[in-house]
């Protein structure tokens, strides 16, 4: 396995020249050698999701003697600084340089912007991290797939929670921007439809830095639960200063993507108690995560993040289908992928779906509890499993 | 009213922040764009040396002489050579300076985020006026009033202040009586890089600490030195306090609006009062 590492921030007009020069040689497969171009965060908001991306790829690509095809992979990484822009430059430049496959980005806005590209340039395209329901939509790209999770299931798993627990009245905290309002938007009508009481709802600009006030608006209000849109450093000050009042011991913390073992590490004791939806986790039980974990700490000497496991699976499961149509045509692979099952996934079975490219899953929900060691010490515990159909929405014609 | 206390503690914490801002900027004319990235720095510090001492006190005081040595080290080496180019030279060179603070902290400390515990004596909640408070808000008003006067009390009182404040309005007079007016900006410069480095200590028990953690509340210091008038303590204390009370009264009726009236608040202090809305005209020969 080749590995390269460019994290210099390139020109967009020469990045255009040249990928419009050599347009026509970015089309033919380069018998050498197999290059993926992957695009994540390695700096920025999101640049810890990137490395440890990186980290679970090249797993995936060691663990099949760092070859497909017959012949050595290479992967190019380059760092998206967790924008857009950076994101469409670097996609573009790694296309001009023959790359078969793009893998990324970290943050769903990069990732749509890399989605348009690819289905420009007719260049396979796969998505394990972002989040956004548009990623993935009926009849959307031919060259995008995502193995990962929507926020949709997400949303789902968090609303079934509030009925199995049968809370009554719900405080929402939202990170204001789109994707999060729409999920909340949607959580509170299906909530309100199940007879639960919306008793507050703020929306907080994103980055915020005091919750204070909003915490204490919760702590005097009546509500039974605290439903949190948000994620990331919004997402660990927020249950970081629920906690400084014991918030979390007279209501239920939860939201769709609010805790893991890394939010939780900010958070410190008040992350215990918190629920939240999962995506890969370490503590899966079957014989391909047990492998994974075990070679993935035997080279890095740490067990693999969500990021790591989510990269790992997608790449792995990308590069078997390759494999298994044994020909350098591109459209072939597209095809082949978009309607094969991954069995032996290190989150149970997946199944690509060909209407909307969204690998169909189990859907993880956890809660935090202090870990014992080599865990870290406050870890996810899988708290329910729910089967695909019932996060997932069936496809609309 | 219990507003009003959470207005206060974002207000003092916000002080212990721009003050030192505030002084690089009204005493050496300097921009400082890696303040942040200074109270970033005290902020690893203070979680680092409580981590292996087990000491608030300890991780205060650390980080707070730390980050002051690390301020002197950048006058002297980088901003030094500086002060007599335009002002863009110290803006590029402080913006520099951010990277490296930031390069150095993900070597030292990862890109994960850290957690740094309250101190238990500071760790419990009070019931005032119908909310819990915690008691760390509480010592973060006291904290910060301390602090306010100290600095008051340097500035405005003591040789040194007198010092500093004839450097900053006619430094070449200064030299020629004799006095070093070069050791007087350097140690400008590492006070006000100390209160950054004081200012991540304190601030570490009640947010994550990460690298992008400097990232929003340095605008908000930026608008108080606007505010507060350049260089004025009690300028700063008093706008300090000003964006705290908005803040918290915007996040308990509009969070959403919460930065469009901070905003608001800073465009009509220029429109208004471009020299600051606690600016004190001076008398001159």
């Amino acid at each position: 396995m080749v590995t390269r590492i460019k994290t210099r921030p390139g020109r967009l007009l020469g990045a255009l020249a040249v990928s419009l020069l050599f347009a026509g040689s970015a089309q033919a497969a380069d018998p050498d050698k197999f290059k993926i171009g992957g695009v994540v965060s390695l700096s920025g908001t999101y640049g810890i999701f990137g490395e440890d991306m990186r980290k679970g790829v090249e797993v995936a690509i060691e663990q099949r003697g760092g070859k497909v095809l017959g012949k050595p992979i290479q992967v190019i990484w380059e760092d998206d600084e967790t924008k857009p822009q950076p994101a469409v430059q670097k996609t573009t430049r790694l296309i001009s340089e023959g790359v078969q496959v793009i893998f990324g980005a970290v943050s769903s806005a990069s990732s749509i912007a890399i989605m348009n590209i690819a289905k420009q340039r007719k260049i396979p395209h796969l998505v394990t991290m972002s989040a956004d329901d548009k990623i993935t939509v009926p009849h959307g790209s031919r060259y995008t797939f995502r193995t990962s999770n929507t926020l949709g299931m997400e949303q789902r798993m968090a609303l079934s929670f509030t009925k199995e627990q049968k809370l009554k009245r719900i405080y929402g905290v939202t990170a204001d921007y789109q994707a999060t309002r729409d999920s909340w938007e949607w959580y509170r009508r299906e909530a309100e439809k199940a007879g639960v009481e919306i008793v507050g709802a703020d929306f907080a600009p994103l980055g915020n830095r005091d919750y204070s006030s909003i915490v204490d608006k919760i702590a005097r209000s009546n509500a039974d639960g605290v439903a949190l849109f948000m994620t990331g450093s919004d997402a660990v000050t927020m249950v970081k200063q629920a906690g400084q009042v014991d918030l979390g011991k007279t209501r239920k913390i939860f939201g769709p993507v609010i805790a893991d073992e890394t939010m939780a590490a900010g958070v410190g004791p008040a992350s215990i108690g918190v629920y939240s939806g999962v995506r890969y986790h370490f503590s899966v039980d079957n014989p391909a995560n047990h492998k994974f974990v075990e070679a993935f700490r035997k080279k890095y000497n740490e067990l693999p993040s969500s990021a790591a496991g989510e990269a790992y699976d997608g790449m792995s499961w990308w590069l078997d289908t390759v494999e298994q149509t044994g020909s350098w045509d591109k459209e072939k692979w597209v095809t082949a992928f978009e309607n094969s099952v991954r069995e032996n996934s290190v989150e149970g079975r997946k199944a690509m779906r060909a209407c909307d490219h969204q690998a169909m899953q189990d859907g993880l929900w956890g809660v935090v509890e202090k870990g014992v060691a080599p865990a870290p010490a406050y870890t996810m515990k899988i708290a329910k499993v729910f089967p695909p159909n019932a996060v997932f929405d069936p496809c609309q014609p | 009213m219990s507003t009003l206390i959470i207005g206060l503690s974002l207000g003092m914490l916000l002080f212990l922040l721009a003050s030192g801002l505030t002084l690089i900027f009204g005493m050496l004319g300097v921009i400082n764009f890696a303040h942040g990235a200074l109270y970033m720095l005290g902020a690893y510090i203070a979680f680092d040396i409580g981590r292996h001492t087990g000491s608030f006190v300890a991780g205060l005081i650390g980080a707070t002489v730390l980050v002051a040595l690390a301020g002197a080290l950048i006058e002297r080496l980088a901003l030094r050579p500086l002060y007599d180019r335009p002002h863009f030279y110290q803006l590029i060179l402080t913006f520099g300076v951010i990277l490296v603070i930031s390069e150095v902290v993900k070597v030292v400390w990862g890109l994960g985020y850290q957690e740094s515990t309250m101190p238990p004596a500071l760790a419990g909640t009070v019931d005032m006026f119908g909310s819990t408070i915690p008691v760390y808000r509480l010592f973060v008003i006291g904290f910060g009033a301390l602090v306010s006067g100290g600095l008051f009390l340097l500035i405005e009182k003591s040789t040194f202040g007198m010092l500093v404040r004839a450097a900053s309005s006619d430094g070449e007079m200064v030299r020629l009586l004799g006095l070093p007016v070069a050791s007087v900006r350097m140690a400008v410069f590492a006070l006000g890089s100390g209160l950054a480095g004081l200012a991540g200590a304190i601030a570490a028990p009640l947010f994550p600490i990460e690298l992008g953690m400097a990232t929003n509340t340095i605008i908000d210091c930026f608008i108080v030195v606007i505010l507060g008038g350049l260089g004025n303590i009690r300028g700063a204390v008093a706008a300090s306090l000003l964006i705290g009370l908005v803040r918290a009264i915007g996040y308990s009726y509009m969070p959403s609006w919460v930065d469009i009236l901070t905003f608001s608040l800073l465009i009509a202090t220029l429109l208004t009062r471009p020299q600051g809305l606690f600016f004190r005209a001076t008398r001159s020969a």
